[in-house]
Parts: structure tokens; sequence; C-alpha cells
């Protein structure tokens, strides 16, 4: 598989782990731009043995959030100072209902990241928990605390 | 809404890459090169086993030859007084003509010859002694002593030989044919001048005998001419005994396996060199383990306490 074919194949994987993953829709648009970015400069590394492709750029892609969550938390801190933070309008994706794009936002990043990991990119535990760095036990763990918040949150609203 | 529900509500979402990025990611891809060969371990294997076996070869066909090391310790502690070394075996032929010396037929010289020759088997010794044997009796000579020895895998047999001192060159050359030339030793004394002088005292001798028999006949007379006439005879029979040995060469032949059973004690089968690499190869390892382990948990437990850090900030980061 050529890297053309990979990126073809499993865009709108990673754009959508990372918008779910950001919550943010503009920084997951430049967040998949640069996981792809960092990818081709990878690709050497790639070992079909060890893993599919998707996993690999899901684990790209993680890195590469977690370095705009670090970078955006010093933002964060220091415009704090200069005004309080604006609340995103953000759909999470087509098809999801109000009170449940609403719970989804309410979630934590590392929360938000298990469900689009295990739900919506359907990806095993194992290999989840291999993006994850966690053991498989723990990823569904934290799979399983999310998806009582998310039920929690559309019953109260409900 | 139970979670059944809710995962299936999740995963009946829709998630799409807008137009734009997926053209800015297309835009990426198109520079991405052709994919490199990768070195898979199937690869690894067909260029390491080679090599592995060409240094296995290298360290087994070109270790030192003991055979040649240890037969040599074994001439240089040969016991001897005057010894001509040779420092490569040469032939037959250009050893005999090396050691050499010319002979005067006008001079009467006493020839001695010590030979030793390196045989490769026990049978090639018996197999030398019979040959020498022949050797000598065609060109006329005979052996006035052999003596032949077997012990175990070696094997020596000394030869002393008596060779017509006009044939000797000659017989040399063959009987160094019979092995590999390990030491060569060739002596001539000239006897002419005692013979000359040996000649004068007969000579002066019968002088005076005639003389004495001119006289006339008395006890006293026929006593002295009793002792001269003993004293020639005697001077006469010691001369002949001189120019009977100068007529013969005497050769001292020497034949003897190389010290094989020493070979044979050291003997290195084909993977000797194999197994001195595997040797010095677990020792370098032993060394390496021994400095290396304490470093080595050092780092892992660097390794794990950076891995813990990491993972807790990453958590805090991600409010898990």
């Amino acid at each position: 598989m050529t890297f053309q074919q990979a990126a073809e194949a499993h865009l709108d994987d990673v754009y959508g782990y990372l918008a779910w993953f950001t919550s943010d829709r503009f920084a997951a648009e430049d967040l998949t731009a640069v996981t792809f970015e960092r990818a081709l400069r990878l690709w050497h590394r790639f070992d079909p043995d060890r893993g599919s492709v998707r996993t690999w750029l899901c684990q790209v892609a993680r890195t590469v959030a977690l370095d705009h969550f670090r970078s955006e938390r010093r933002r964060v801190r220091r415009e704090e100072l200069a005004a309080p933070p604006e609340a995103i309008d953000f759909r999470f994706a087509e098809g999801l209902s109000p009170d449940l794009e609403s719970a989804l936002a309410r979630l934590t990043p590392g929360e938000r990241e298990v469900v689009a990991l295990r739900v919506l990119l359907e990806l095993d535990a194992g290999t989840a928990a291999r993006v994850l760095g966690i053991s498989p036990t723990n990823c569904t763990t934290r799979l399983n605390r999310a998806l009582k918040k998310l039920e929690e949150a559309l019953h109260v609203a409900a | 809404m139970s979670q059944r529900d809710l995962v299936a509500e999740l995963r009946a979402a829709h998630v799409e890459a807008p137009s734009e990025v997926r053209e800015r990611v297309r835009l990426i891809a198109a520079g991405a090169p052709a994919a490199p060969r990768r070195v898979t371990w199937r690869r690894a294997l067909v260029v390491v086993v080679p090599i592995a076996a060409a240094i296995a070869a290298t360290i087994v066909y070109t270790r030192p030859s003991h055979d040649t090391s240890v037969v040599e310790r074994a001439i240089a502690h040969q016991p001897g007084t005057v010894r001509a070394s040779i420092p490569a075996a040469p032939s037959g032929d250009s050893a005999a003509k090396a050691f050499a010396l010319p002979s005067p037929t006008n001079r009467v010289q006493k020839y001695e010859a010590t030979l030793s020759l390196r045989v490769e088997h026990a049978r090639d010794v018996s197999d030398g002694v019979k040959r020498a044997l022949r050797i000598t009796t065609s060109f006329g000579g005979y052996s006035s002593s052999v003596h032949a020895e077997t012990h175990g895998g070696r094997a020596t047999a000394e030869l002393t030989l008596r060779i017509p001192r006009a044939r000797i060159q000659a017989a040399m050359a063959k009987l160094a044919q019979l092995g590999t030339i390990t030491d060569e030793n060739v002596s001539t004394v000239d006897q002419t001048a005692l013979l000359n002088t040996t000649d004068r005292e007969i000579a002066r001798l019968q002088k005076q005998l005639a003389a004495l028999r001119a006289q006339p006949t008395s006890p006293d007379n026929d006593r002295r001419i009793a002792a001269l006439v003993t004293r020639i005879e005697r001077l006469q029979r010691g001369e002949a005994t001189t120019r009977r040995n100068a007529h013969y060469a005497t050769v001292s032949l020497h034949l003897e396996t190389p010290a094989a059973t020493v070979v044979r004690q050291h003997t290195h089968g084909p993977l000797h060199g194999v197994g001195v690499a595997l040797k010095w190869l677990g020792i370098g390892a032993v060394y390496t383990l021994a400095i290396g382990a304490p470093v080595a948990v050092l780092l892992l437990l660097v390794w794990l306490g950076v891995r813990v850090v990491r993972r807790r900030r990453e958590n805090a980061l991600l409010e898990i």
C-alpha cells in the first residue's frame, strides 16, 4: 500500500478521531493535515507486520493531538488573564441528537478519545489500547466510564 | 437510553473530512516518495547467513597449522653436535648436491655422512629401510648395521651403510629421495698425509733392514732383523686398513615419522576455530554482562520513571 492510498483510505477516520478528541472542528482540520505531514515523514518506519495503517495513523494523530493540547493549555493559561475562553459551538457528527452532542461535549478529552476509537472507528480493545498506550482492560474500563457518563447526561437531559 | 442504543446511535453518526482538508492531504500525499525496500528478517537472513558462513570458513581454514609447528619443534629439539639445518625441505637431488664434497681421485679421504629423513607414516619407514638397502647394494656397498623400531604410531630406523667413496654422491642423492631431509651432516678427513708419513717410515725401516741383513749373522743381529720385520708388517697392515676404510664412505641414515603422536594428541577438528571464536565471544559476553547489566538496569529504571511521569502528565492533560 502506498502512502497516497493509505491517506485516501483513512482520511475520514483520522479526521473523525481528531474531531472527537479535540471537540474543535478547525483544530481537527489543521491537526489532520499536520498528522499526514508527519506520517509522510515517518512512513519509512511503518511496519505492516506490527499493525494496520489505520492504527499507525491513529498513533501519529494522537501524538499530534497531545502536542496540540499542550500548546493549547499554555495558550489558554496565558489568555485567560486577558479574556475568558469562548464556548465553541461544535457538531461532532451528522445524525447525532442535540442531547448526545451536548453530552459528548461534556466528556473529558480522554473519554472522548476512547469513545472515538472504540465506537466511531470501531477498533477492538487491543488495538485501541495500543493506540492509547494502556492495557486493554484499562481501555475497556475507560470506555465503560465514558459511556456511563453519556448515559447519565442523556438521562438528566430527558 | 440504554448503553447499547447509545453505542448504536454513536456508530450511526457519520464523520467526513471537509473537502478543503481532503485537498490538503492529497497535496501532502502527492509528495510521497516511492515505497522504500524494507529490511525484513528473511532478507537480513539471506545476507547474514552467507557472511557468517564465510567468517566461519575463514576461521577454520586460516588457522595456523599445528602439524608444521610441532614437526619443526620436534626437529629443533633433536640432539646433535654438528647440525646442518635446512630451512625448507629441498628435493633429494638438490640437498645431496648442496652437501656433496668433491672427491679427488689422487687423495685418500675418510668420508662420513649423516642423513636424517622424515617420512609420513610408519610403513614408509619400513619401505625406506628396504629401499635404502637396495640402493646401497646397487652402488656396490653394504650395510654394517640396521636398527628399526616402531612404537605406537611412531617409527624410527637407524642404518649404517658403507658405500664406495667414488659413488657416494649419487648414492646420497638416491637416499635423500626416501623422505624429507631434516638434517644432513657430511665430514671428510684427508688421510693422504698420514699414509705418506707411514710410507716414509716403512721405507726408512726397510733401509735399516737391508743394512742389517748385509751384516754377518749373529743372534743379536737376528733379533733386530725380526723386530724390524714385525714393525714394518704392522705399519703395512695399518696402511692397508686405512686405504680400505677410505675406499668406503660411512653413511648413517636416520629415518623417522614426524612427531605424529604429538600432533595426534593436539589434533583439532574442523570446527576448532569456531570453538575458539565462541570461547572468546563467551568471555566477551561475560565481561559485557558484568559491566553492562548494572548500566542496563539503571537505564531501565530511568526509562520506567520517565514513562510514569509522562503518563501522569498525559492523564492530567486529558483530564482522565
